[in-house]
């Protein structure tokens, strides 16, 4: 009776579903026409959104409010080495030893309340809340469109950040603001392309600013969506309810197919197996020897990992950390452009060899006795993370080396991160965004950007705990010049150093797919014009892609 | 008399111990939510070093109970609760976690609600009519859709997505109203409750498709137990209608249990359906709750937890004066 039942009621089922995933293989037909529709994107938003138009709240802000409404001075374009093009900006010069810095802004600027935009707003931007450096020594508006900032160190080096990311604010407002905190913000006044038409938690839209400096955007209306998963987003975007995304899609022709999307993918932010490195600032375990990581540098196969893990749209990391081709004049050494993509277990277990590891019965090194176990975590739910950790953990055991894989909540990931109470973990760091390696060097592998194990780094992100005295000189000496030449000896050093420490053993660039619908709109980037990134969660960079569009006129 | 007394007594402490347990389990979670929401900062401010303004802002906010012993922290947190503050949010910051709580739970009560009442319904009148026809071709019942329930949900929720909204068409993908069309957001016209309604209905459906048989076999069982009582055997001696003794006789009786079940499924609505408002990016409190719980957001979850804690005690509440109406033997003093 038992097994007769069965055999009645599973084809039924089995049927249903196989001609649910037949049907889903195809694609529908039926689109909105353009024109006056808003443009609809989905820039990372989770529902709900929180109402929050702070520029100061990085966090926890609407991703509208750094571009499309608040500007910066200028635009930097992280995909080239052109010069960054003026926003607010018009023109900036640093003097000699780069600790004045006079930024000339555009004439007759307006902000969307009416008001006119001075060199005064600029001022008090640098100087108000967390866009205050404490190296500051003055800021001044020498008149009505210049403005004179002067530090008590060189800033050649945060010359993006000062000019591409300090969003200038409106003085009359913000002085009257108490806690910038805590502010919301909800009525965001700004000089950016658009200003805020209607809110709610689950979508907010934003029309064209009229008092723009060039004029009214042609896309009169954006509308920003909350959506809670990346499968959601990719049926939104096939049945052409969404013109632009930025988001991992396995198969992208399935959303390309219909020939009103088009897709790009730019590989630009390492991923690396982050080791905890210096046993010196309380580091513990066998990844503090640079022995280890090295044979754990070669015995893994990228390849598999970048084809498996990341489905093959990954690309190629460098152990310089320079990225190429953008960075290509930095790299000193040829050879150091990319990371071994083939595993080599014979070189991995050379090197332990030589830094007098033996082979246990079990096929795994060690020495005085206590076999290499090393701990691998990355955070549950980020698949490809994940995929790969277990891909690294299977590579590293044919050459000998015990990796242990597994998954941890997000916030069990970021804590011991942050206090350096970790072994390995695979992350993911953040590129510089000028085409010049400065900032990842200062950022992540310099002592003053790390603390002891247990404390946390309150300037840089440098949690391997990685300390090298000539890194260090090497970083201090290019961030004090602009010489070129003296910028490449320093770098070249610092890329020695790295590319044998292995703080952070590179394992892909990672992908970042954008799709946008170019049926309806036209004025993307293409590979031939790449005036920014088309990633819609990108600050800036999204307002400048909103100001290049026009509708496609049918 | 006696026997409210002692009930209401043991709500009253049930409520104490929940509420303490609410305070103390966030407290066990590894990690630390200054520690968390300073390294976000860093990482999105690409490098700016953070001033110590900033810095001492965070960790005053977030993590200013450091400092003191767990004994003050519980006063200070009833303290707040008895005002009616349920603090601020951090992953959401500066946010009150009352206006996030509030926001959500019209649509997790409207829909869940309205699932899990339809879902017991439907299950029990089913399992009645499967229970009177036991061993004819409607036993089938039974096996598909314990079937169904075990289907994981959220794939039985991909694929009905990938049918009914991306193929047909007919139903929409995401949200609890069509934010194309109304893009002020909730107004109170037909047309907004009409989008309500249709949003509604590809989630509702996967709650109901994957619940419906735990309440079919309860009640088919039950059922089936119930005619071999002697006072279905009288009835049919006397020659009553087989529709009146189904109806009258048997399920009736038969539902009692599954009764105590439903009110205690109605306590947990307000837990929302994780699951179902990740996959429809449907508005609701499971979603506020995870994401608390992932972003180590303690006063949100606190908040969540609380709520969900009261319905559940108010729901047991209600169904045990409901039982003491309907069967007199719980309610005999003694």
């Amino acid at each position: 009776m038992h097994d007769n039942r069965w055999r009645k009621t599973l084809p039924l089922v089995a049927g249903a579903a196989a001609l649910a995933l037949a049907l889903a293989g195809c694609t529908p037909g039926g689109s909105p026409s353009g024109g006056d529709r808003p443009l609809r994107m989905w820039s990372g938003s989770m529902t709900p959104i929180t109402n929050n138009f702070n520029p100061f709240a990085v966090d926890t802000a609407t991703h509208m409010t750094f571009g499309a409404i608040y500007e910066p001075l200028f635009f930097f374009n992280q995909l080239s080495d052109d010069a960054p093009v003026g926003m607010l900006g018009d023109s900036y010069e640093f003097n000699e030893d780069g600790t004045v810095l006079t930024v000339t802004i555009k004439p007759d600027l307006k902000w969307s309340d009416g008001e006119a935009l001075t060199a005064e707003d600029v001022a008090f931007s640098l100087g108000y809340g967390s866009n205050l450096d404490p190296d500051m020594v003055s800021v001044e508006a020498t008149d009505g469109t210049t403005v004179v900032v002067t530090y008590s160190s060189p800033k050649f080096t945060a010359t993006s950040l000062i000019l591409g990311s300090t969003w200038i604010i409106p003085k009359h407002i913000w002085s009257e603001i108490d806690d910038y905190m805590t502010e919301t913000n909800p009525k965001p006044v700004g000089s950016g392309p658009y200003t805020l038409k209607s809110f709610t938690d689950a979508a907010y839209t934003l029309e064209a600013n009229p008092l723009f400096r060039d004029g009214a955007p042609a896309i009169t209306e954006v509308q920003d969506i909350g959506i809670d998963s990346n499968q959601s987003s990719e049926d939104l975007l096939k049945t052409g309810k969404l013109d632009w995304v930025g988001q991992f899609i396995a198969n992208p022709d399935g959303v390309t197919s219909n020939g009103r999307i088009s897709t790009m993918n730019q590989q630009q932010d390492p991923t690396v197996i982050m080791t905890c490195a210096d046993a010196s600032m309380g580091c513990a375990g066998a990844q503090t020897d640079p022995a280890v990581r090295q044979a754990l540098n070669v015995a893994i196969d990228r390849g598999a990992i970048s084809s498996k893990a990341f489905a093959g749209l990954s690309g190629e990391a460098s152990p310089s950390f320079a990225l190429l081709p953008r960075d290509e004049k930095w790299l000193s050494d040829p050879s150091l452009a990319v990371s071994p993509q083939e595993p080599d277990a014979a070189t991995a277990e050379g090197i332990l060899e030589a830094a007098g590891y033996t082979k246990g019965n079990d096929g795994f090194y060690g020495k005085d006795g206590t076999a290499i176990e090393l701990d691998l975590f990355s955070p549950d739910g980020w698949t490809d993370y994940n995929d790969a950790a277990k891909l690294i953990s299977a590579q590293a055991a044919k050459a000998g080396i015990r990796v242990n894989a597994r998954t941890v909540s997000e916030a069990e990931y970021w804590t011991p991160i942050s206090t350096g109470e970790f072994q390995l973990a695979l992350y993911g760091i953040t590129q510089s965004l000028v085409a010049d390696p400065f900032s990842n060097y200062d950022r992540y592998f310099t002592t003053t950007a790390t603390a002891k194990v247990g404390e946390e780094p309150t300037k840089g992100q440098n949690y391997a705990r990685y300390t090298n005295p000539a890194v260090d000189e090497a970083v201090k000496q290019a961030g004090a010049t602009q010489d070129e030449a003296i910028k490449k000896d320093a770098y070249a050093i610092v890329q020695t150093e790295i590319a044998r420490d292995l703080p952070y053993i590179p394992v892909v660039l990672n992908a970042s797919q954008s799709f946008f619908n170019t049926a309806d709109f036209t004025g993307w980037p293409t590979e031939d014009d790449l005036y920014a990134a088309p990633l819609p969660y990108l600050s800036t960079a999204s307002a400048v892609i909103l100001t290049h569009l026009r509708p496609v006129e049918k | 008399m006696k026997f409210w007394m002692r009930r209401i007594a043991f709500y009253i402490i049930t409520l104490w111990a929940a509420i303490s347990l609410n305070f103390l389990l966030p407290r066990l979670l590894p990690g630390d939510p200054a520690a968390i929401m300073l390294g976000k900062l860093r990482r999105a401010n690409g490098g700016r070093p953070l001033s110590e303004e900033t810095i001492k802002a965070i960790t005053s906010i977030l993590g200013a109970e450091k400092g003191s012993t767990l004994w003050d922290q519980y006063l200070a947190y009833w303290g707040r609760l008895l005002h009616g503050d349920l603090g601020v949010s951090s992953t959401r910051y500066p946010a009150p976690v009352g206006e996030l709580i509030a926001a959500a739970l019209p649509w997790t009560v409207t829909l869940v609600g309205a699932a899990t009442i339809i879902s017991f319904v439907l299950g029990i009148i089913a399992g009645a009519w499967v229970g009177w026809f036991r061993g004819t071709w409607v036993d089938q019942l039974v096996p598909i859709t314990t079937f169904l329930q075990s289907i994981p949900y959220f794939w039985l929720a991909l694929v009905l997505v990938a049918v009914f909204s991306v193929q047909l068409g007919l139903l929409p993908i995401i949200g609890g109203y069509d934010v194309f069309e109304f893009p002020a957001g909730p107004e109170w016209t037909p047309a907004f409750f009409a989008s309500a309604f249709v949003h509604a209905l590809l989630p509702a459906a996967t709650i109901v498709i994957s619940s419906v048989g735990g309440w079919l076999l309860g009640m088919r069982n039950m059922m089936v137990q119930t005619m071999s009582e002697d006072y279905v055997l009288t009835a049919e001696a006397k020659g009553l209608r087989p529709s009146r003794i189904r109806t009258a006789y048997a399920a009736r009786n038969a539902s009692i249990p599954s009764l105590a079940g439903f009110g205690i499924a109605l306590g947990f609505v307000v837990a929302g359906s994780i699951v179902t408002e990740q996959v429809f990016s449907y508005p609701g409190l499971g979603k506020l709750m995870i994401q608390s719980v992932q972003g180590l957001d303690y006063a949100l979850m606190q908040g969540v937890f609380l709520v969900i804690t009261l319905t559940v005690l108010a729901a047991n509440f209600l169904i045990d004066l409901l039982y003491g109406f309907i069967d007199p033997r719980v309610r005999r003093d003694g």
